[in-house]
């Protein structure tokens, strides 16, 4: 099992902001390392883009920790949605080589909310 | 009515949701493919049309083979990507060993005269498998095929229901597209960013959805489909 949180379980975030994560495992069997990451990724109609922003990386983990990591968040890219394509943000948790993982997601903007890109908020489905 | 635009995100047949899709097999199975491959020393071709799966399969079988011991080493090619640079070329051949297999995804792209040097040089790998939209590049490992019902397993399994009315649309989009299923997906994909099959949200705890379909122009009619 593997579990990765923000401390605090806020999910709107600013640029710039530290962000104190949680990530906590159990495993089954030894794990050649731990690795936690923020991310972004674009999801939409064309290929899908990730980009690890900052990773901690534990090896030689023991079966069963928890461990507390600070992230900044940089400057850009917020968070948005549109129709052809959305940018999320995330923080991940992988144990190599078996890939088990864990994913928290979050937004990063000026307000802390997610932009949408359409001209009426009315128009826009939240799924 | 005003449609109702979703979230790329949120949109069931967004290019993330439709890579977890993958190669079914019409009929024929990996057991039966892999012991053709093995007999054809792991020089074979995937051959078939456009949106035909035939890259979802080589990407599937080279996942086996390297969980068989091999190592893939892949080169791609499309319209805009159609040769091997200098450095590229002595990439590659610095990559090859006895358990190297090429994976070559577009090798239709290539010239007659890149295509003949890949061949000849690759023979120092275990193997090399290529995608390509006509027989005869290499021996015909497999023959991609679709089929309507192929279609809307998908569908359903993008939509996490099946429908009569989703079935429709997906066969009239099977035949639009003469059975390309990767461009039938991809308009799926705008029907509902656009909002020409939308969902709105009814009240009701299972938090299913509703999705409005156009039978015919000006008419709408609901369908519940629950997202995944």
């Amino acid at each position: 099992m593997l579990k990765i949180e923000l401390t605090d379980g806020r999910r709107q975030r600013k640029p710039g902001e530290k962000i104190e994560v949680m990530a906590q495992w159990q495993l089954d069997e030894h794990a050649d390392s731990v690795e936690a990451r923020l991310v972004w990724s674009t999801q939409g109609k064309g290929t899908t883009d990730v980009q690890v922003v900052q990773q901690e990386q534990f090896d030689n983990p023991s079966l069963s920790e928890n461990r507390r990591i600070t992230f900044t968040l940089p400057e850009s890219p917020y968070s948005f949605s549109g129709k052809l394509i959305s940018l999320i943000w995330a923080l991940e948790l992988i144990a190599e080589p078996t890939g088990e993982s864990d994913r928290f997601e979050l937004t990063m903007s000026p307000s802390g909310e997610e932009i949408e890109l359409h001209s009426s908020e009315d128009d826009f489905l939240r799924g | 009515m005003k449609p109702t635009i979703i979230r790329a995100r949120d949109n069931p047949f967004s290019a993330g949701r439709l890579l977890k899709v993958r190669y079914q097999w019409l009929p024929g199975s990996w057991d039966e493919l892999l012991v053709r491959l093995t007999a054809l020393r792991h020089r074979a071709a995937i051959v078939g049309p456009q949106g035909h799966g035939k890259t979802t399969l080589l990407e599937d079988l080279s996942a086996r083979l390297e969980k068989n011991g091999f190592q893939v080493y892949w080169l791609r090619f499309n319209r805009q990507n159609r040769s091997l640079s200098g450095s590229m070329w002595q990439n590659v051949f610095n990559e090859l060993h006895g358990k190297t297999v090429i994976c070559v995804d577009g090798a239709e792209q290539l010239s007659f005269w890149q295509w003949r040097r890949l061949k000849q040089r690759s023979k120092q790998a275990a193997g090399l498998l290529i995608t390509a939209h006509q027989a005869g590049m290499l021996p015909s490992l497999v023959q991609c095929k679709t089929t309507p019902e192929l279609l809307a397993n998908i569908v359903a399994q993008l939509v996490n229901e099946p429908s009569d009315q989703l079935r429709t649309i997906s066969n009239k989009l099977f035949e639009k597209h003469d059975g390309n299923v990767r461009d039938a997906l991809r308009e799926l994909y705008d029907l509902f960013a656009d909002g020409t099959m939308r969902l709105s949200k009814t009240v009701g705890k299972t938090g299913k959805q509703e999705m409005a379909m156009p039978l015919h122009s000006g008419e709408m009619r609901s369908t519940e489909f629950p997202l995944n």
